[in-house]
């Protein structure tokens, strides 16, 4: 739609009313299970499902979460998701930062050779690799701990290559005047790239953390032992035969799992959807 | 560049060097060992006894459920691929138009399922889909009506599943093109007036062919999401008995979890092989229809 001439006043109610109802579909799903949280489990599963939960809502059944909480021993998972989430989006955006910086500003024999292998990795599919890549982490004695969630997750080909791709940008002149300075590349890199790509870096910071807060298939291979299970494993596990509770229970739990992710995207959406559009990709 | 870096023309290794290590330890390492492991019959355990191609003959041969499998995988990504990609473009492109009222809160509804738990996201949909007190068989058919089983080991369990992924990831392929429509020149759209092109026409002879690359990535990675997608099938159907609606990754996990880990990683040999075949093709077609355009 060029925007010269706007089209007739019809065909742009029409084209609200059809992308209105596209984000109706993303949103109902989500309003309808926070809806069936708050329930009674008898309102729950009555044949004639309420939009909302019966009653005023200081009447709605609000301890569903505490219920949650407390039935499936959500205080541990969570403990573990949020140590593994902050150590790898932590140790992982300074690392590819660091690399980012080296690709992008440095010179050094073998940097063509090692960038170029490093991009190639990021086409191999997790189908061949996962197997072997299990086998490693239980030589290494990490299979069944959180380290396994961890360490294979400390540097990553895609957030080197972003780092790379926004350092890139920072001019060289400023870098040769604080070589001039006496500055070493660290100090370089610190007192004079990270100021300037701070955007990139939050940017970097929430794909991680979102990533490692919602990574399922890792965690499903390698961890067994329920006292190491991460958030995702442990409300997967409340589908199970064995152990089913009610469903404004499930409800409750899949919104305490979402909470996170959701809140940081809708605290930070504007720098998210930048860094998502930043990825060096032209359209 | 900088031709004087200091230190020796090795300083570089000290920034890279742990995070490669990282990297070509936990996955190229991994992938030619997991190729390599294909010709072998291993347990994990013992030393792993070479086979030849006994697993290529018994996937080629004696396990239908791969072939199965397999389909329903080229099943999931040829029907889920194209629609979300333009579905999105139409969003993108009413989004970005200047009349448009209200595209931030339009365009953060639309991304809001692709930040969520793949584990909540099957709980959602089997919360809504269900037969007694889903909230889509009340609203489509009010109680009382007979309704299809959508999660159920059928095609329409399949297409139950494509419909969520076209849902997941819609709102990423939104936000990727609503970036590229805002580097078109304008420039571009000023000859169309000229010609009295009105908006369709513009946005299909204009806008369409101008937001080419990012539909060329968006097609490809989608492609590549599709054949690997796991996640959205344990989580909605499990991965234990075999099943007539089985994707290829489920299978491949399957058959690790017993044990088979040489079988597994030969059908990642052929998921591998089939992506770079499509790839390949994709990135054919795309640079033969941008030689012969316009």
């Amino acid at each position: 739609m060029s925007g010269h001439t706007h089209p007739p006043l019809i065909v742009r109610i029409t084209l609200h009313l059809a992308v209105y109802a596209g984000a109706l579909t993303m949103v109902l799903p989500v309003a309808w299970i926070v809806s069936t949280s708050l329930k009674s489990h008898h309102d729950a599963i009555s044949a004639v499902p309420t939009l909302l939960p019966a009653g005023p809502p200081s009447e709605w059944q609000w301890h569903n979460y505490a219920q949650a909480w407390t039935i499936a021993q959500f205080g541990d998972f969570y403990r573990n998701s949020l140590l593994v989430a902050a150590v790898v989006t932590v140790l992982s955006v300074a690392y590819n930062a660091l690399a980012g910086f080296a690709f992008a500003k440095m010179r050094f024999r073998g940097r063509n050779l090692a960038f170029g292998l490093m991009l190639a990795t990021m086409l191999l599919p997790f189908q061949v690799y996962f197997i072997f890549a299990y086998v490693l982490c239980g030589w290494l004695g990490y299979v069944d701990h959180l380290q396994a969630l961890i360490v294979p997750f400390l540097a990553s080909a895609f957030g080197i290559f972003y780092m790379r791709q926004s350092i890139i940008t920072v001019p060289d002149s400023l870098l040769d005047a604080g070589r001039i300075d006496g500055l070493s590349d660290f100090e370089l890199f610190w007192h004079i790239v990270v100021p300037l790509v701070r955007p990139a870096l939050g940017a970097l910071a929430i794909f991680t953390f979102m990533a490692s807060w919602n990574n399922f298939f890792w965690p499903l291979i390698v961890i067994d032992s329920t006292d190491n299970f991460t958030l995702p494993l442990a409300v997967n596990r409340l589908t199970s035969d064995y152990f089913t509770p009610s469903p404004p229970i499930r409800m409750a739990a899949a919104i305490i799992l979402i909470i996170p992710t959701v809140g940081v995207y809708l605290i930070f959406e504007r720098s998210f959807v930048k860094g998502l559009t930043l990825t060096g990709v032209k359209g | 560049m900088n031709s004087r870096s200091s230190g020796s023309s090795w300083h570089g290794w000290v920034f890279i060097g742990f995070p490669l290590t990282i990297i070509l330890v936990f996955t190229a390492l991994p992938t030619v060992v997991g190729v390599a492991l294909s010709f072998f019959e291993w347990g994990g355990g013992d030393r792993p006894r070479f086979i030849a191609l006994d697993n290529y003959q018994a996937a080629m041969t004696r396990d239908p459920q791969l072939w199965l499998a397999m389909r329903n995988t080229l099943v999931f990504a040829i029907g889920t691929v194209p629609v979300t990609v333009v579905l999105a473009f139409l969003v993108a492109v009413a989004l970005h138009a200047r009349w448009f009222v209200g595209k931030t809160l339009a365009r953060t509804l639309f991304f809001l399922p692709t930040v969520m738990s793949i584990v909540a996201v099957g709980f959602i949909w089997q919360w809504m889909l269900n037969p007694r007190t889903g909230l889509l068989n009340v609203i489509v058919a009010g109680q009382g009506a007979d309704l299809p089983d959508w999660l159920g080991d059928s095609w329409l369990g399949l297409g139950t599943m494509m419909f969520v992924q076209v849902w997941r990831n819609l709102g990423f392929c939104v936000v990727l093109y609503v970036a590229a429509l805002g580097r078109v020149p304008r420039s571009m759209y000023d000859a169309a007036s000229v010609d009295g092109a009105g908006s369709w026409r513009a946005t299909w002879h204009i806008t369409w062919p101008a937001v080419r690359p990012m539909t060329a990535f968006l097609v490809i990675t989608g492609t590549i999401w599709a054949l690997q997608v796991f996640d959205l099938d344990v989580v909605m159907n499990g991965w234990n008995p075999q099943r007539f609606n089985d994707l290829l990754n489920t299978h491949i996990f399957r058959e690790f979890k017993n044990g088979r880990l040489g079988y597994s990683a030969t059908i990642g040999v052929f998921v591998l092989v089939l992506t770079a075949m499509i790839t390949y093709a994709q990135l054919r077609w795309l640079r033969l229809s941008k030689a012969t355009a316009v």
